[in-house]
């Protein structure tokens, strides 16, 4: 997920290869990675809401802290939650523009790629597998894939899905000007085009 | 597996929409077809052309697949004269059947899903009330259930504490009694029918037997329509879609003992098409 | 002015919120699209020959199109609401004014097929669905880098309106909104915008009411 993508008090569904999972920014700052699933009656939590420094769940309020707690029942608003009562909570940090969660415990920081800002998030209907084996694509020591869009430098990390797609971040220049980004932005859309294309033709042969 | 819930009654169609053309619907993953004859008769077979039970009662066609040992459950109030009887139509919900059921018989969710009609916060608390399976009926009940209200009905203007009532007398199927506005003294009649597509796919079948003579019966269809489809939203977005009948997979409080009951009836009877039995 | 309404209606949303946005009061006259076909009645058609919801009647006006209502709301009671201030803010209103229809085609379609069951091809409507969300989407991130939070302009327009509803409740047809953050922070400024209101499977902001203090509800109560 992009940082830009998930102001302060927001929630949203991080969809990771496992998954997705509840991400959210507290009214602070502070961001947190949890199960989408409330422990109660199993409501998506992404589906939420952030009020102060805890999430909320919309089916019936139940209100977790950022370590995973469950703060608040509202059909019973004098009661002090049991301990046990607490959602997953996973390991999550910023670097670069980008959010990044760790469902083990992290090996280290995420890697860095230097000179470049992320542009968009998108979901691209054919595998990782795919899309790095695309002529457009080289594959850096860093595992990121480089590509030129629009006369542009950028980089991919592509991200694998459950059903088998794939989350892809397209990365830019720090220094490219909006126009440039506008103009990546879109021969993003027809490099997506092209890849859902050529696998259509793959499936059919 | 579909176990003893073969032997109940389900709704397979609103009887005053049946037109000539039929109903071409599923019960329980098994394809059948409700046809109106020439004669008006109701009629409905499976696709290799059993004929299955038909009954016509509170204004759908109910029917089985198994060989039903009791007759359709009884709503007494349905008969009473002065009620409007209120077709609500059918939503189709990418849910179990069961957790329709469960999520009708839960008031702790109003001020958050139903919000400034059914429920609103600080209004959240759910005091005690009383459950119990009534073995003579095999039914699960819950009384003196209580719950502040900023407009409990089409007809209520102003908030009040509303009183409630609820039944399951079928796995797929819950009648509530609530406050009636207009008649102190006796009570709203809603009922959810749900009819078992597949184990995470219902038809669902609101109905209603009210005393409210000034609202357009359009007001009406559409107020249940509105509460209706803000829970699809919420059913259609749990995990797992089945019922976990496991009691280790979620967490209820005293505000869920008639969710508790239930699932427990479901237990005791198997009636576990569309439920979740072991955590996975 | 009075509107023929569905409460299930993401067209019929449309008009209930750009009214409320406005601060104009609508006389609501609810129809029974469903289980009843009303719209279909021999009353209905000589309204609106092409048999849908909504229609809004002021005076000797009658409108069918969602378009024009919203046009007709913003002319006489909210000029804001019109990109009229420059030549191509006002003709990207008209582009995404065309575009909801087909959202309402392809995302509304898949809605009627999955939710009420109504012939149509699911598979096909979900497709042209996402390729509408897609347009959307790269639009949208075009206006964040041009600094704007709105389709067509720095602040909403009809042409919002216009799309907000079908984009919302793509879900209720099947079709996930996950992958779209632009249409997401999108769709959050419109829903917090003062007057907003909600529709099913539209919910309002809770965040942007307080936290309930436990004792909070016996005080009220007591008030009472
Ligand atoms: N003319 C309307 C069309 C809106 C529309 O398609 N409304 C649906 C209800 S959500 C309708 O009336 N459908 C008629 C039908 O499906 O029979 C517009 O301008 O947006
Ligand atoms: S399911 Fe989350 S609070 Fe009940
Ligand atoms: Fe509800």
């Amino acid at each position: 997920m992009l940082s830009a993508d998930l102001p302060p008090m927001t929630v949203v569904p991080a969809l990771m290869p496992q998954g997705p999972f509840a991400l959210w920014r507290s009214e602070s700052g502070i961001l947190s990675l949890q199960a989408d699933r409330c422990p109660h009656r199993g409501m998506r939590l992404s589906h939420g809401f952030v009020r102060g420094e805890a999430l909320s769940c919309i089916y019936h309020g139940w209100r977790y802290a950022q370590n995973g707690r469950c703060l608040k029942i509202p059909a019973h608003p004098r009661l002090e939650p049991p301990e046990a009562i607490r959602v997953e909570t996973y390991a999550v940090t910023e670097s670069g523009g980008l959010i990044w969660g760790c469902l083990e415990t992290p090996a280290g920081a995420p890697p860095n790629f230097d000179g470049f800002a992320p542009l968009r998030m998108m979901s691209v209907k054919v595998s990782p597998q795919m899309i790095a084996t695309s002529d457009e694509v080289d594959r850096r020591a860093d595992g990121a894939l480089a590509i030129e869009l629009a006369g542009q430098h950028c980089l991919f990390l592509a991200r694998a899905q459950p059903d088998g797609s794939t989350l892809l971040f397209c990365l830019i220049e720090e220094a490219a000007a909006p126009e440039a980004r506008i103009a990546v932005s879109r021969a993003l859309e027809l490099f997506r085009c092209r890849l859902e294309a050529d696998d259509l033709q793959k499936e059919a042969l | 597996m579909i176990g003893p819930m073969m032997d109940a009654w389900y709704p397979v169609a609103l009887e005053s929409r049946l037109g000539t053309n039929g109903r071409s619907t599923r019960l329980m993953d098994t394809p059948l077809h409700v046809a109106r004859l020439n004669g008006g008769a109701i009629e409905i077979r499976t696709e290799d052309g059993r004929a299955l039970p038909v009954r016509l009662r509170y204004g759908h066609v109910w029917t089985s697949l198994g060989a039903p040992t009791t007759d359709l459950f009884d709503i007494p109030e349905a008969d009473q004269p002065g009620r409007r009887l209120v077709e609500v139509g059918v939503v189709r919900v990418r849910c179990s059947p069961l957790r329709a059921v469960e999520n009708f018989l839960d008031i702790a969710h109003f001020p958050f899903v139903h919000t400034d009609i059914l429920g609103a916060e600080p209004h959240t608390e759910v005091e005690k009330y009383e459950v119990e399976i009534r073995e003579k009926e095999d039914e699960v009940w819950a009384t003196q259930v209580k719950f502040y209200q900023p407009q409990a009905a089409k007809s209520a203007s102003t908030g009040i504490t509303t009183d409630y009532m609820y039944r399951v007398p079928a796995p797929t199927c819950s009648v509530l009694y609530k406050t009636c506005p207009a008649r102190p003294g006796e009570w709203d009649v809603i009922t959810l029918f749900v009819q078992p597509l597949a184990e995470d796919l219902c038809d669902v079948w609101p109905w209603m037997a009210l005393f409210d003579d000034e609202s357009p019966m359009t007001d009406l269809i559409h107020f249940q329509q509105m509460i209706f489809l803000q829970d699809r939203s919420i059913l259609e977005n749990q995990i797992p879609r089945l019922l976990p009948l496991d009691p280790g997979m979620e967490i209820p409080t005293r505000a869920d003992l008639t969710s508790v009951a239930y699932r427990r009836w479901l237990k005791r009877h198997n009636y576990t098409y569309g439920a979740q039995l072991v955590a996975q | 002015m009075k509107l023929y309404d569905y409460i299930l209606s993401p067209s019929c949303y449309k008009i209930r919120l750009m009214a409320s946005l406005l601060g104009v009061p609508l006389t609501l006259r609810p129809v029974d699209f469903h289980p009843g076909e009303e719209h279909l009645t021999p009353e209905f058609l000589a309204l609106n020959p092409a048999g849908t919801l909504p229609i809004l009647a002021d005076g000797g006006l009658l409108l069918t199109e969602t378009s024009a209502m919203l046009v007709h709301l913003a002319t006489s009671a909210g000029p804001d609401w019109l990109a009229r201030h420059d030549p191509q803010a006002a003709a990207s209103e008209q582009q995404w004014l065309s575009f909801a229809h087909r959202l309402t085609a392809s995302l509304g379609g898949a809605r009627l097929c999955d939710m009420f069951q109504r012939p149509g091809d699911l598979a096909s409507l979900q497709r042209q669905g996402i390729m509408a969300l897609r347009e959307l989407e790269v639009r949208l991130f075009e206006q964040r880098l041009r600094q704007q939070a709105f389709l067509a302009s720095d602040r909403p327009t009809i042409a919002d309106i216009a799309c907000f509803p079908h984009v919302v409740l793509a879900p209720d047809g099947g079709i996930s909104l996950d992958p779209y953050p632009s249409i997401r922070l999108w769709q959050r400024s419109i829903r917090g915008l003062p007057g907003f209101i909600e529709m099913p499977g539209i919910y309002r902001r809770h965040e942007l009411s307080e936290e309930p203090d436990p004792d909070a509800a016996n005080e009220t109560a007591e008030q009472v």
